[in-house]
């Protein structure tokens, strides 16, 4: 028996012109997404479908994880005639409650009417089935035919929930701060769910931080790579940054400053690599970095873009619960510091003001920190 | 680079890798087969167990191998304990795999107790004498500390236990003591002794227990019967021929002597710098635990990779924060966050040893300037 996979697009659907755009767009992610697998994919009358393949498991996890697909079906692949349909209707033997058989004739020409198929079909069940029964409106199990203009119908009975959102790249590009935390992933995850497509920052101290720490925020964005398909991770040291606060500034000001510092090199670094935002995982008060005054105070020094903060707010719990959907919270709480971690104050600033924020970053040479911090840089090409 | 953590593995000797190959590519049979080449393999299985015990000062018993120090630990424990009211009397020192076990044994109900240590890093021999009950089943003491290098009195815990407990059996953890110091088991009077293959220029990943009296032990793992039905699963002669030669080639008395010149050169170096401690007294020349304060540890220990290898006490535990051996001594979770660990070879140089010393005095000094 030929499987074909039946494709639903979702929301692009309601973006008017720019339909076929996004449309071709979803269609060159799937294909990329593929490939490695044999397949083919078919469009015909508004439907989308993958064919030949042989690895039906890896399509469909795969297949799962593109955004701007909002469910897909497995189906069998019966030819188009009620001798044939009943004979394939003859394989559910195991069918026990509320059942519907639901029918879908694009091809006129076929003789029999979608309701007389439907209910020829369902007679077929209710012959191999004793526990079985027709049930219109609330069925436990619905079999779909999908009759088709090239003498092929299409049978399911099972819709695997896609993940929505937009296709990848739609919304354009962006930098996604990634620290190593449970937070970042996910916010990464979100946004890109929104078309965007990523690039990740990550600021590490070595040799206050360790190498394994490094290798823990790779392995989140390699986590990452079933949604985003590739990420490019510029990875930089900050440890001669965060020294020179830490003899210049006042304590409680060390990562307030080290924030603002942090903004203005993803800044520069999506200026240079045309990207159109920042994405953090701040969480609104979780930490005295993000409160409302602090996040002020940081993202004033961001002068052309915005600051995408997806998961500003969501409980710590919902987004655990997106973590482990997308597998990133194992590898979050490995533990091994962050460069946030490392000279902690006792006690940072909670609600810091920004003239005293500037006033404190006079005593440091702010462009001659960022210059070597960004000479530094170090491009990790992470792919799926 | 100048390797200073040969407490946590060493490189493995020429000769014995040559015994590797040949046993692992030429003379691969399985000595459990019957066929005249299997049984020169049992055989040569056999010549190791009496070649180890006489290595070890012991006449009587037998050699157990094993996959390593950890599994060696844990069947000692493990296969000594019995149903009913027994007790077990674990040092606070102990190897995590020791000391996991002990845990694990109190969860399950058993009685158990952990013998405090001094601020030396020697066990308490008073505590020891004061737990010991016509109950106890098993006491585990390890040989020489692997974080501090103290070494504990053997020869003294033995003949404590022996008056207090006489059906009691002591396991030593030897893994830092064998082909180091010069010891005879039957003159300590140990009833179980685990080694470890890849600290003395062994193979990873086999070791060795010492089991005095055989009929004591149960196993804990099933199946084919090997190793006198305590150890089942085919031998890894490989590594047991290559750490039998690596065991010949350890020199306890002349080695003793130049690694203590070693440590003493180092040891010299460093003595006057502020801001640097040494723990412990009467430790073994092989292992120096140092405190550096203002720093943390592990920093300073990347900070040196490039140049000086060290440790931070324990390579098992060094994910988890504190440091149990240290808290046990008493040591400020503040001055444990600057613990690192040097641990020499004999066969090191002089100069070389001089060079590392100075390297990490000079990056502490650079780092704790770094911070301020």
């Amino acid at each position: 028996m030929k499987k074909i996979v039946l494709l639903r697009l979702g929301e692009l659907f309601l973006k008017g012109e720019n339909r076929y755009v996004f449309e071709n767009v979803l269609l060159t992610n799937i294909r990329r997404k593929l490939s490695g697998l044999n397949f083919k994919i078919e469009r015909t009358q508004g439907r989308v479908l993958v064919t030949s393949f042989d690895n039906e498991d890896e399509i469909v996890e795969r297949l799962s994880k593109v955004f701007g697909l909002t469910s897909l079906s497995v189906a069998d692949e019966v030819e188009a005639s009620v001798e044939a349909l009943e004979k394939y209707f003859e394989k559910y033997t195991d069918v026990v409650g509320a059942f519907k058989v639901d029918v879908n004739r694009a091809d006129k020409r076929f003789p029999v009417t979608s309701m007389e198929m439907a209910a020829r079909l369902g007679g077929v069940i209710l012959d191999n089935n004793k526990d079985a029964f027709v049930e219109l409106y609330r069925p436990q199990h619905i079999y779909k035919v999908d009759i088709r203009q090239n003498g092929k119908a299409y049978v399911f009975d099972k819709v695997i929930k896609g993940q929505g959102g937009l296709p990848l790249g739609t919304s354009g590009r962006a930098l996604l701060l990634l620290s190593g935390g449970i937070d970042s992933p996910v916010a990464g995850y979100i946004m890109a769910k929104r078309g965007l497509k990523l690039e990740a920052l990550h600021f590490h101290s070595y040799p206050y931080t360790s190498p394994e720490a490094k290798q823990k925020v790779l392995t989140l964005a390699k986590k990452l790579t079933p949604y985003v398909d590739e990420i490019k991770v510029h990875c930089i040291s900050f440890t001669k940054v965060q020294e020179t606060i830490h003899a210049n500034c006042s304590p409680e000001f060390m990562i307030t400053i080290m924030r603002r510092i942090m903004m203005r090199i993803a800044e520069r670094l999506c200026l240079t690599n045309n990207l159109g935002a920042i994405v953090t995982g701040e969480s609104l008060g979780q930490v005295a970095s993000q409160t409302m005054q602090s996040m002020t105070v940081t993202e004033n020094v961001v002068e052309s873009l915005p600051v995408f903060r997806p998961c500003i707010g969501m409980d710590k719990e919902d987004i655990v619960k997106i973590a482990k959907e997308i597998d990133t919270f194992e590898t979050s709480i490995l533990p091994y510091e962050d460069c946030c971690t490392v000279f902690l104050p006792k006690n940072p600033v909670i609600k810091p003001k920004l003239a005293k924020a500037e006033q404190e970053e006079r005593n440091l040479d702010i462009e001659a920190l960022i210059a070597e911090a960004m000479a530094g840089e170090e491009v990790v090409d992470i792919k799926f | 680079m100048i390797y200073l953590d040969n407490a946590a593995t060493t490189p493995l000797s020429e000769n014995a890798a040559k015994e590797f190959v040949k046993y692992s590519c030429s003379d691969f049979f399985n000595p459990s087969a019957t066929y005249v080449q299997a049984v020169e393999i049992k055989n040569k299985l056999s010549e190791v167990r009496e070649n180890l015990k006489n290595l070890l000062g012991a006449r009587k018993g037998d050699i157990v191998f094993t996959g390593g120090a950890t599994e060696a630990n844990n069947l000692a424990i493990l296969g000594s304990a019995r149903e009913g009211k027994w007790e077990y009397i674990f040092s606070a020192g102990e190897h995590a795999s020791v000391i996991e076990l002990a845990h694990a044994l109190e969860k399950e109900g058993k009685t158990i107790s952990i013998i405090p240590l001094q601020k030396t890093g020697e066990i308490d021999y008073v505590a020891l004498e004061k737990a010991l009950t016509p109950k106890t089943r098993l006491v585990s003491v390890m040989f020489v500390n692997n974080v501090t290098g103290a070494i504990n009195d053997i020869a003294r815990v033995s003949r404590i236990m022996r008056k207090k407990s006489p059906t009691a059996l002591l396991h030593v953890d030897g893994v830092q003591a064998f082909g180091k110091l010069e010891f005879s088991l039957d003159r300590l009077d140990v009833d179980l002794f685990s080694i470890s293959a890849h600290k003395f220029h062994g193979p990873k990943g086999v070791g060795a227990l010492y089991v005095k009296n055989k009929a004591a032990l149960k196993n804990i793992v099933f199946g084919g019967g090997q190793e006198f039905g305590v150890r089942s699963g085919t031998e890894n002669v490989a590594g047991i021929m290559a750490m039998n030669e690596a065991a010949n080639e350890m020199k306890p008395r002349q080695n003793f002597e130049k690694v203590s010149n070693l440590k003493g050169i180092f040891m010299k170096e460093l003595e006057s710098v502020k801001g640097i401690r040494f723990v412990g007294e009467n430790t073994s020349p092989y292992i120096l635990l140092m405190i550096f304060s203002g720093i943390n540890g592990e920093t300073l220990v990347r900070v040196l990779e490039n140049e000086v290898v060290v440790g931070r006490g324990s390579a098992c535990s060094s994910k988890k924060s504190g440091n149990h051996v240290l808290e046990a001594m008493g040591i400020r979770l503040e001055d444990i966050k600057g613990a690192v660990r040097a641990s020499f070879d004999p066969m090191q140089a002089e100069e070389e040893i001089l060079k590392a010393a100075r390297i990490i005095k000079e990056r502490y000094l650079e780092l704790l300037e770094r911070l301020k």
